[in-house]
């Protein structure tokens, strides 16, 4: 791939040896210069995507398939992801949650999609809710800004990424997020105090569409992690797996910037809101409560 | 290209060796993968931006079997390692408006549908630690949890020869092999002793002319004294949990054609037995002066239509039959505001909590409040007559309705105030005896049901004397019952004010056709539960909304896989030459009157009888422990896990462990589990994603869908041989190496006839995947191109000739079914578009006949231990044991259980990604009023005791037990004097435990055995020496019956 630049193939531990080396801002200020450059990995690539099938029956969830491809169609600075979450429709199934885990191979501890319950009133006038929070993808997220070498960023199309080649573990940014939404990966296996560690846990997983294993020393161990729309999905033309997993058809996922699309549409509704407004971060996921 | 990821691409030596290390020289846990290190060198050669899982050749699509409904799925692989599993979008299962069949599965790739967390986290189960490999047998006694390995060949010739099996642990006992108890093997024998045992059930032939007819093979028989307890072979005791169609069949098979046992038991009266069962009784046809025959065993509400739907006690979005079907419509409706939604459950359930109305009932009065509904609804005329009042095909047509009931039809009335069986038309002189009477301006018709020229309206309310016989319609039967307290009364038996159940009523009543009340497994699972869902049915039929668009139908079904109907290749029940004959009375005595049996000596019997019923779960081991109707002598458990899963289940811990009442007890299990630890020999068994089955289309799809779970990874058992081919070590690799061992029929060379052998699993399950393909209907499959046969092998490249090769696969089928039958494959099923849900107004799968709503051959049989009839109407009654005795505990505390979305009862505890992390134990569900009663905050540890278990207490085996402990969880969303407790915790065995294999100790989880079991608790019926209570009619075991005490720790 000749787009990498040489700033991209300094893998972290090259990174911190040189920042404890030369011990001043130069070479991170360099970083942060490129990084933006440095285009996600699976953002800016046109790769293939693919058709839907033919024949596809009309209703909200082939029109979000449809959509998606439509935006991918433009450029990516002409996208804005977003997410729309009806609380009315959520049943708590929590399959939004493993189906990220598995997805994502996410590690013990690790969620990038927890749906939160609550139950409220006294018996008998009693309720119990359900809110999935994934990463908000703020417009003003204040885990970017307390990145010391700037591993995560704001993609051109809304989306929070994290280049795991930067990040140094620092957790800055876990302490940042003000939704929680950011993890660490302490490097631990489900498997690992059995008799054997499965082999789930063992082969690549392909988060920012590339390809890595989970081992000791090696990213994503040690590495902040968040939910990213499952970037490497919406760049190949397929929906987040919460989305497509989801059993009440809770989740909506689309462009913002496309004024025809459904969750446009849902956004203008009198329930909408979204989570911790006043401190403005301007979340890029919404709630229709 | 530049490597990102300097990742070392395969499983570290480290590992193998750790786990070595772990297992001393014993390899019972294997390497995971043949070549496994290769598989991983290549898993990694990315570019930006690669994703290969949507790679069509690592796409195989299956069946789910984390819980029973089977869902279609789409398992996605990187090296032949499942990596992820979605929904099958080729399927209405898992996508709602699913894609068309005809869509090649290259294109098919970026469609992912929908799926439940247990689901999501399937690969956990495939992928288990502690997943049985080889083959163990005890070396210390039954459930010391001492083991060694033994060749496969080696335990089969054990099992099947018997001797001093354990000789070398210091037991001296000669253990009967199989050989000494499948002892009728001739079919020609077997089938006349079955024609006659037939003949003595209908007194046609004495015991004395049997046995003088077939005096030279009385020795084949239990005890030729009762020749209905069939033949020795019946000794043998299969009992199984959750099976699939396909598999179910395959090993009936074996058990009741090959071996010739009828004890063939299935787990489901812990299940939704009664459901199923009522529903069909109240759904059956009447044809040639008999009831049978076109009942349905889960007719569901149409909840894309649905505008008001009433749920008693089923968590349809988290358990049930279909959370991932249920959801999306529902969801639908309620954000639309086309449906509304009530939800009668003691427990704040997820579907309650988007209820308009939340009605928190005490545990075991759905019938009562059903009663109550169907009075206001009678008193202020809110039901619907004309559909009530048609009581032939004639009528309904007449009016443009689709079917016609039964609650006009004379019932007569005995003893005084007994209902008894309908009036026939012969009793009274007016008609045949296979016709009804139904009465008309004051005068008595005769009537037959199916009847198309005759529009006869019978008079819904008759309470009347002809020819000296006394009468009653059974509405009016039914509205005796609900008037027999007024609302006042049963609003103190449910706990639920007056004016709820008025508004709910009246809700209920002010949707026309698309109204619906659903039930599962709350109501029934009670000892009074066949009443509560005959109740509950009826409030169907009284708004009159079968087959109605938004009302109430059957599910799409399958198409068939036995290859019964017309121009399907593979008719198996022509497919088993010298198949053998079993008969006699099942150990659950299950399908037979007490009566009719020869071991009817009156009242009370020793042990209930179930001629409704089938599959009596709990009945089994107590039956064996008192040898009614006779002993057993071998067993083999699979699938199942009765110590964990049937109520009280440790009441029989001593008949497993006692090797007098089982002499010989084998375990097929994919795990050293909660049960087959306790067992002589484990042999490993394969998952749901190394193994094959047709499993039928789910409760809520209204369209036809045929899945098929077929093998998508490689399977984690050992190679064994059997008939000289090589397989996995699973349940149908023992089956047919005892079936060829004791050289018995329907195995091996041409066991589906000449020519035909059944020596690997395909050479059966594709026969199945045939008939699906062949059967008549709409998206028969068609021949595959090259494209998708390329792709059909590329897609199983990970699977070696032991499980996958495809000459051996084709020799399974007749050529010219071959490209077919791929194309079905490569879409894991047949299925129907959404778009054939529905006609106009109506729904295309249609129940489509008598709505009963009195069922007469309910109302002439007794129980046959208190000698009392039961009621072929709803009534409410209290709880009872089986001489009809009232329950009553006084206690604090009546316990229900449940399940958690991402909890199937006793086998998600491997499920890291869900149940362990979500929840990594469950606790004591208890209402905030009585905690501050009892002083306890949430978090504190209590104890349970129940009137079955006043010390509160789980016995593990005859020398270890722990207390019945958990966390009080308090909460407003529940009850107060009820307390539950979620039935997928507190595990013993499944890998939770230490064991010892070949001298090394195999550490467990510790976290698989955190939480709290309900199992030990649940209250035994004071007769029947340590069997749960049960409903008597549908079989099912008591759930939600017994009354406890929380000792605060």
């Amino acid at each position: 791939m000749s787009s990498k630049s040489d700033e991209q193939k300094m893998d972290r531990r090259s990174l911190i040896k040189a920042g404890v080396t030369v011990g001043s801002g130069v070479l991170l200020a360099s970083a942060i210069k490129t990084s933006t450059s440095v285009a996600d990995v699976v953002g800016g690539k046109s790769t293939q995507i693919k058709d839907l099938p033919k024949g596809m029956a009309d209703d909200e969830f082939s029109r979000m398939q449809t959509e998606l491809l439509k935006a991918l169609a433009k450029p990516e600075t002409e996208n804005h992801w977003i997410m729309v979450i009806d609380q009315r429709k959520c049943v708590g199934c929590i399959s939004c949650t493993v189906a990220c885990k598995a997805e994502n191979a996410l590690p013990p501890g690790a969620v990038y999609r927890p749906v939160i319950e609550h139950e409220i009133g006294t018996f008998p006038n009693v309720r119990r809710s359900f809110l999935p929070r994934p990463c908000m993808h703020c417009e003003n997220p204040p885990c970017v800004s307390v990145c010391p070498v700037n591993a995560t960023y704001k993609r051109p199309d809304g989306i929070v990424s994290i280049n795991y080649e930067r990040c140094i573990g620092c957790r800055y940014c876990l302490n940042a997020c003000p939704y929680g939404a950011r993890q660490f990966d302490w490097g631990e296996y489900y498997t690992e105090n059995t008799p054997e560690i499965q082999p789930y846990e063992k082969v690549a997983n392909y988060e920012y569409g590339i390809g890595r294993v989970r081992e000791k020393g090696n990213s994503p161990i040690g590495n902040a992690r968040k939910c990213h729309f499952c970037v490497h999905r919406i760049k190949k033309g397929m929906l987040p797996t919460c989305v497509t997993t989801c059993m009440g058809r809770a989740t909506y996922f689309g462009d913002l910037n496309d004024k025809k699309s459904l969750v446009h549409e849902l956004i203008g509704s009198a329930r909408v809101m979204r989570l911790k407004e006043e401190l403005g971060t301007k979340p890029s996921v919404y709630y229709l409560v | 290209m530049t490597d990102n990821h300097k990742a070392c691409p395969h499983l570290s030596r480290r590992d193998f060796l750790k786990s070595s290390a772990f297992l001393g020289s014993t390899s019972f846990l294997a390497t995971t993968l043949a070549g496994a290190e290769r598989s991983y060198a290549n898993a990694v050669k990315s570019e930006d931006g690669t994703y290969p899982l949507i790679q069509p050749e690592n796409i195989l699509y299956s069946a789910c079997l984390q819980c029973t409904v089977a869902c279609s799925i789409k398992v996605k692989l990187i090296d032949g390692v499942a990596v992820k599993i979605d929904g099958n979008p080729y399927s209405t299962m898992t996508l709602a408006k699913n894609i068309p069949y005809a869509t090649k599965p290259h294109d098919a790739v970026t469609i992912d549908g929908k799926l439940c967390p247990k689901g999501q986290a399937g690969i956990q189960h495939a992928y288990d630690p502690y997943r049985l490999r080889r083959v163990l047998k005890r070396k210390g006694p039954r459930g010391s949890n001492e083991w060694e390995v033994i060749p496969f060949d080696q335990a089969i010739t054990e099992v099947v020869e018997g001797g001093k099996l354990f000789s070398h642990i210091g037991e001296d006992t000669d253990i009967p092999g199989l050989k000494d108890i499948i002892i009728l093997k001739d079919a020609t024998v077997a089938k006349a002793m079955k024609d006659d045992v037939d003949k003595i059930r209908k007194k046609e032939m004495t015991v004395a002319e049997f046995k003088e007819k077939h005096k030279n093979n009385l020795h084949y028989l239990i005890d030729p004294n009762h020749p209905d307890k069939g033949p020795k072979n019946n000794q043998f005791l299969y009992q199984v949990g959750r099976i699939h169609n396909g598999r179910k069949e395959f090993t009936q098979r074996w058990v009741k054609d090959s071996m010739g046992s009828v004890n063939w038991i299935e787990k489901t009266t812990l299940c939704g037995q009664t459901s199923n069962k009522s529903w069909t009784f109240s759904t059956m046809g009447y044809t040639s002066g008999k009831w049978g025959g076109g009942g349905h065993k889960s007719p569901r509400p149409d909840h894309w239509n649905n505008e008001f739907l009433l749920v008693f006690g089923t968590i349809i979005f988290e358990a049930a039959y279909g959370p991932v079907q249920q959801s999306e419509p529902i969801t639908e409706g309620i954000n639309s505001g086309r449906l509304k939604i009530a939800v009668v459950d003691p427990r704040m359930t997820k579907v309650a909590s988007k209820a308009w109305k939340w009605l928190p009932v005490k545990p075991g009065t759905d019938g009562a409040f059903a009663l109550a509904m169907i009075r206001w609804m009678l008193e202020n005329d809110r039901y619907d007559k004309k559909y009530l009042a048609n009581a032939t095909k004639a009528a309904a047509n007449a009016d443009g309705e689709l079917g016609y009931s039964n609650a006009t039809y004379l019932v007569k009335i005995v003893d005084g105030d007994r209902a008894e069986k309908h009036l026939r038309a012969s009793e009274i002189g007016i008609g045949t005896e296979e016709q009804f009477v139904v009465m008309q301006n004051g005068q008595p018709v005769a009537v037959t049901p199916e009847d198309k020229v005759d529009a006869i309206e019978g008079e819904l309310f008759a309470d009347t004397e002809i020819e000296g016989i006394k009468v009653k319609s059974p509405l009016q039967i039914i509205k005796e019952e609900a008037f027999s307290k007024t609302l006042e009364q049963w609003s103190e038996v449910t706990g639920i004010e007056v004016k709820d159940i008025i508004e709910v009523t009246k809700e209920f009543t002010s949707y026309g056709r698309k109204a619906g009340v659903e039930f599962y497994r709350g109501p029934i699972k009670h000892t009074n539960g066949w009443y509560n869902a005959h109740a509950l049915i009826i409030l169907n039929f009284l708004v009159g909304n079968p087959d109605w668009k938004g009302g109430t139908s059957k599910p799409g079904g399958g198409w068939n896989y036995m290859g019964a109907n017309a121009g399907q290749p593979y008719d198996f029940k022509k497919l088993h030459p010298n198949k053998v004959n079993n008969f006699g009375i099942p150990i659950t005595r299950e399908g037979w009157n007490y009566e009719e049996s020869t071991l009817f000596e009156g009242y009370p019997a020793k042990r209930p009888w179930y001629p409704f019923s089938g599959n009596v779960a709990q009945e089994t081991w107590a039956s064996a422990n008192d040898e009614y109707p006779y002993g057993i002598k071998a067993a083999l458990i699979s699938s199942h896990t009765p110590m964990y899963s049937i109520p009280g289940g440790q009441a029989q811990l001593k008949t497993l462990l006692d090797p007098k009442k089982v002499p010989l007890l084998i375990s097929c299990d994919i795990i050293v589990g909660d049960t087959s630890q306790y067992s002589d020999y484990i042999f490993p068994d394969i998952t749901y994603l190394e193994r094959w089955a047709t499993p039928g289309a789910g409760h809520h799809d209204r369209v036809k869908n045929s899945q098929i779970r077929q093998p998508v990874i490689e399977p984690l058992t050992e190679t064994v041989e059997v008939f000289g081919e090589k397989m996995p070590a699973s349940l149908e690799a023992l089956m047919m190496a005892i079936a060829e061992k004791l050289n018995s029929s329907g195995f091996g060379k041409d066991a589906f006839g000449q020519g035909m052998d059944l020596v690997r699993m395909e050479d059966y399950y594709l026969k199945n995947v045939a008939n699906v393909t062949f059967d008549k209907g709409l998206n028969m499959p068609e021949d595959v191109q090259d494209d998708e046969m390329k792709l059909f092998r590329e897609s199983r490249r990970h699977l070696t000739p032991a499980i996958f090769d495809e000459e051996k696969w084709k020799k399974a089928l007749k050529p010219e079914e071959w490209k077919k039958v791929v194309y079905a494959l490569n879409r894991g099923g047949r299925f129907e578009s959404h778009e054939e849900t529905y006609d106009g107004e109506t729904i295309k799968k249609r129940l489509g006949g008598m709505s009963r709503l009195y069922l007469e051959e309910v109302a002439t049989t007794r129980h046959a231990v208190s000698g009392k009839y039961f009621y072929g109407y709803p009534i409410y009654q209290t709880v009872l044991d089986s001489m009809g005795k009232e329950v009553n505990d006084k206690r604090e505390f009546k316990l229900i259980t449940f399940k958690e979305v991402w909890g199937t009862q006793s086998r998600t505890i491997s499920n890291y990604w869900s149940q362990v992390s979500i929840m990594p134990e469950n606790g004591v569900l208890m209402n905030s009023i009585d905690a501050q009663k009892l002083g306890i905050k949430n978090g504190d540890m209590v104890q349970i005791q129940s009137a079955s278990n006043p010390e509160g207490i789980h016995l593990l085996d005859l020398g270890k037990s722990r207390p019945v402990i958990g966390k009080a969880k308090v909460v407003e969303g529940i009850r107060p004097g009820v307390v539950g407790i979620s039935t997928h915790f507190g595990h013993w065995g499944y890998g939770s435990n230490d064991i010892v294999v070949d001298g090394a100790i195999i550490k467990g989880e510790a976290k698989r055995g955190a939480g709290v079991h309900p199992n030990p608790l649940f209250r035994l019926d004071d007769n029947l020496r340590g069997t749960t209570l049960s409903e008597p009619i549908g079989g099912s075991a008591s759930f939600y019956d017994t009354e406890v005490t929380i000792i605060p720790l």
